[in-house]
């Protein structure tokens, strides 16, 4: 099996809506706005636009987004399935509808107000019962109180901690790195407020081993990306960010958030499945990047990636990161908007953005000769990842 | 009424009281000497296994060459016993708890108890013990109530009159409802909790939760291949089939990660709330609580056994605690201890049984540890454990970690909170010292013994070891 769209399509166009804590609008409105920011900056009228990819956990329906956006006449929509996780997964869908011929010019976008109204931190603690499967699974883990998305996170991060001697310092570490980017990026909710090592020891408790610095923001906003061939991104307004390679991966015995039940829990296999596609596809290697944007929800589920995507041996992440290889003038500079730790949470979409501005060289802490960029998507959930390259 | 009285009035009382204290009361010698059936009684109760206390050939083969008391009875042998209690004028200690008892301080607890071990003693040894009434404090706001410690020491002496041990001992004689909390809302033991989420079942899941139901941890089987599942599936993952049944789990296992929540707060739960990921001995893991330990006590590896928590009035959810360890077989040399050293812990179900058949064993027919309408009236929730008992189950923690072998040489325990019902006792301890004394090898070992409320017991036993 191999990918056969590899460097078919490109990003041509992104378009966001400022990130707030309580943008005061609806997310449908913000959602237009999103998309039709990444049609202007790409120069398409949105009328042309004829292919609609989102993912689950979206309320603002692809027809609806169409009627406002004043787009005729859809052939290819789809929603993608485990929220985050599919983030690069919009992109992979929309890399194969435009390879396929279902469609030319696909919107790939996200909005909510994560913070303002239903807070997304919040978990699942007000499911009812049911007796439908996805109800059911939740049975293993609600009534005994591992209710939140932190809580699943650390349920792994405690047990990497005792296989890898990795510290809640390793963790914290990720965060200091986010908040340096974000600290320079006027659009980052913490721009000007970067944190020292010694605040994310400080900042207290969430679920332990995770503090509150550990954990990502709830942000109101919207983020859309538009995906063309590389061919007619030519004819755009901007540098196409080609797409090397996008792929999704689910991996046995995979549960949502909490795949406890494998004979090992300290790697992320569905990452790793990602990896090895975009690696064979793609022909490229971890040597071949210069900067990503690895999915940071919560900062523990950092570590695993860097060594599913071959920066690292296993269990070595941590040394990676003591050694400053994440940071500005770092072998890997991680998540130049600051992340979704001191960006925004716009369920990684804003991250890709960010990874076609290194492409474009346009992003506000621009990493010195980019010729391709990881972006990764939620982690403990089925997942995705691509690759973005330079234009030939 | 004592409440009434001035400061002067109860400056005068405290000198009354006072007056009592260097006094010495008349001997009291045992009603029975030492004696197999009270130590088989205690041990039972105490579920303590040393076979030295009971079995003659291993005892033969022991550090004493024959049955010995467990050492923690000191002061069981000379308890008055089922018998009414007759104020002894000649005693200074049941002087002032008289005069206390008048004055409205009703209520009793024990607080302190010091055992020193001189030697171990045998069947046929007959006690006598002097009581002398060492200290009375100022009346004192406790959280019990307004109150008086009264401090003894007693000194034991056996038929040759050879002194074999001795007990610091302190009481806080207390008027009830004069507590901190007396009336006071508690939030959180008297706010209403909604329940926990309840378990979403269907035709694939029901077994397991009959199972809890019942109290069995039920473990999905293939009954073609015999291969475990969880969470249960419809199919069998290795061979196929869909013949799928269950097995019932031993309820073992060990603690293979957990997360301790803090942050959001359900209001179904108590917060820090831990939750572990059981690895089972069966070989499957699963998501649950442990419970009976504070979070600080967490560790990946700790072994665990199931219990079966009611959440709903049809749903038991299994969840775990720390393992009670089998009894250490071969007594640890003093070489290999090493200060730090932890023990394990060790979870005492606290059952009314226990704590009646513990009072009864240790001879102690005080009403508040057997009688729920008078413990409530002298200021108590409930009836709760007496001192003796707390420190028979450290003795007992302590010599299952240590090995049969081990010489105590005292032990030292301070009460917190109550031992009530229907609650666990989590014993956890370290070496805190080793030395060498009089030609012994001994280790000190600090414990403390936690209930739901806070430590109830804490305090150290020095040990001596074999050298080899
Ligand atoms: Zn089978």
């Amino acid at each position: 099996m191999t990918l056969k769209y590899a460097y078919h399509s490109a990003i041509a166009g992104i378009g966001a809506t400022p990130f707030t804590k309580d943008s005061g609008r609806t997310p449908m409105d913000q959602a237009v706005e999103a998309c039709l920011a990444a049609c202007e900056d790409a120069g398409l009228p949105p009328e042309k636009v004829n292919g609609m990819v989102t993912y689950s956990a979206e309320q603002n329906p692809e027809i609806e987004v169409a009627r406002n956006l004043g787009v005729d006449e859809l052939t290819h929509f789809s929603m993608v399935h485990h929220g985050g996780g599919a983030a690069c997964g919009v992109i992979a869908v929309a890399c194969q509808a435009v390879y396929s011929g279902a469609a030319d010019y696909v919107l790939c976008y996200r909005a909510f107000n994560e913070r303002s109204w239903h807070r997304f931190g919040a978990g699942v603690q007000d499911r009812p019962a049911g007796a439908e499967a996805t109800e059911v699974s939740f049975s293993w883990s609600s009534p005994f109180g591992l209710v939140t998305p932190a809580s699943w996170v650390a349920m792994f991060a405690t047990r990497y901690m005792h296989e890898f001697g990795a510290t809640t310092e390793d963790f914290g570490r990720v965060s200091v790195v986010d908040r340096a980017f974000a600290a320079t990026n006027p659009y980052a909710h913490f721009f000007q407020r970067p944190i020292t090592l010694e605040d994310h020891q400080n900042s207290r408790w969430i679920v332990e081993p995770l503090r509150l610095l550990d954990c990502c923001q709830e942000t109101d906003g919207a983020q859309a990306l538009l995906v063309t061939t590389a061919e007619r991104a030519k004819d755009l307004k901007q540098k196409p960010a080609v797409i090397a390679s996008a792929a999704q991966g689910a991996a046995e015995d995979q549960h949502m958030m909490r795949s406890y039940y494998r004979d090992s829990i300290t790697g992320i296999p569905e990452m790793g499945l990602c990896a090895h596609q975009l690696y064979q596809s793609s022909g490229l290697s971890a040597d071949d990047i210069q900067t990503a944007i690895i999915y940071d929800h919560f900062t523990p589920l950092v570590l695993p990636q860097l060594e599913e995507f071959g920066f690292c041996q296993r269990g070595e992440a941590k040394d990676f990161i003591r050694d400053g290889h994440l940071e500005r003038a770092g072998r890997l500079p991680i998540n130049t908007n600051g992340g979704q730790l001191g960006e925004a949470y716009i369920h990684g979409l804003n991250g890709i953005a960010e990874g076609v501005r290194q492409i474009r060289g346009t992003s506000v802490n621009q990493i010195g000769n980019v010729e391709n960029v990881l972006a990764t998507a939620g982690t403990a959930v089925p997942t995705s990842a691509l690759i973005l390259s330079q234009p030939n | 009424m004592s409440d009434e009285m001035t400061d002067a009035q109860k400056e005068a009382f405290a000198a009354k009281l006072r007056r009592e204290v260097g006094n010495t009361g008349t001997p009291t010698t045992a009603r029975d000497p030492v004696n197999q059936p009270m130590i088989r009684h205690w041990c039972d109760a105490m579920e303590d296994a040393n076979p030295l206390y009971t079995d003659p050939d291993a005892a033969k083969r022991g550090p004493h060459q024959e049955i010995t008391a467990p050492p923690a009875m000191l002061n069981a042998w000379t308890m008055i016993g089922l018998v009414p209690r007759v104020s002894d004028p000649e005693d200074p200690a049941s002087g002032v708890y008289a005069m206390l008892d008048e004055a409205g301080y009703v209520g009793v607890v024990a607080t302190n108890s010091e055992h020193v071990y001189h030697r171990y003693l045998k069947l046929g040894d007959h006690l006598t013990g002097v009581v002398k009434l060492v200290d009375v404090s100022d009346e004192k706001q406790t959280a019990l109530g307004i109150g008086h410690f009264v401090t003894t020491e007693t000194e034991y002496h056996d038929q040759h009159g050879n002194h074999v041990g001795s007990m610091f001992f302190r009481i806080l004689k207390f008027r009830p409802g004069t507590g901190r909390t007396a009336g006071a809302i508690d939030g959180d033991s008297t706010t209403e909790r909604p329940p926990r989420p309840r378990p979403s079942r269907n035709q694939n899941t029901d077994f397991f939760w009959q199972g809890s139901r019942g109290g069995e941890l039920r473990i999905q089987q293939c009954l073609d291949c015999q291969r475990l599942q969880h969470p249960p599936g419809t199919r069998c993952p290795g061979c196929g089939a869909t013949n799928m049944g269950h097995t019932v789990a031993c309820g073992k296992g060990a603690l293979y990660s957990y997360v301790v929540a803090h942050h959001p707060r359900v209001p179904s739960f108590d917060y820090p709330l831990s939750i572990g990921l059981v690895e089972l001995e069966e070989g499957v893991r699963l998501v649950s609580n442990i419970t009976d330990c504070g979070p600080d006590q967490l560790k990946v590896g700790m072994p665990l056994e199931a219990w079966h928590m009611q959440t709903h009035e049809d749903v038991s959810l299994p969840v775990f605690r720390p393992a009670r360890l089998p009894r250490n077989l071969t007594t640890l040399a003093f070489d290999d201890v090493n200060v730090g050293d932890e023990l394990p812990l060790c979870p005492i179900p606290l059952t009314p049984t226990l704590i009646v058949s513990t009072a009864i064993a240790s001879r102690d027919y005080q009403d508040v540890h057997h009688d729920r309408d008078m413990a409530t009236k002298k200021g108590s929730e409930d009836i709760f454990m007496n001192i003796l008992t707390s420190s028979g189950l450290s003795a007992r923690y302590v010599g299952d970690w240590a090995g049969s072998d081990a010489v105590f040489k005292n032990l030292k325990i301070r009460l917190g909170a109550p031992n009530y019902p229907d609650d666990c006792m989590t014993m956890s301890g370290s070496v805190t010292a080793k030395r060498e004394a009089d030609g012994e090898a001994i280790a000190e070992i600090s414990f403390q013994g936690r209930n739901s409320r806070g430590p109830h017991v804490t305090g150290t036993v020095d040990v001596a070891l074999p050298r080899a």
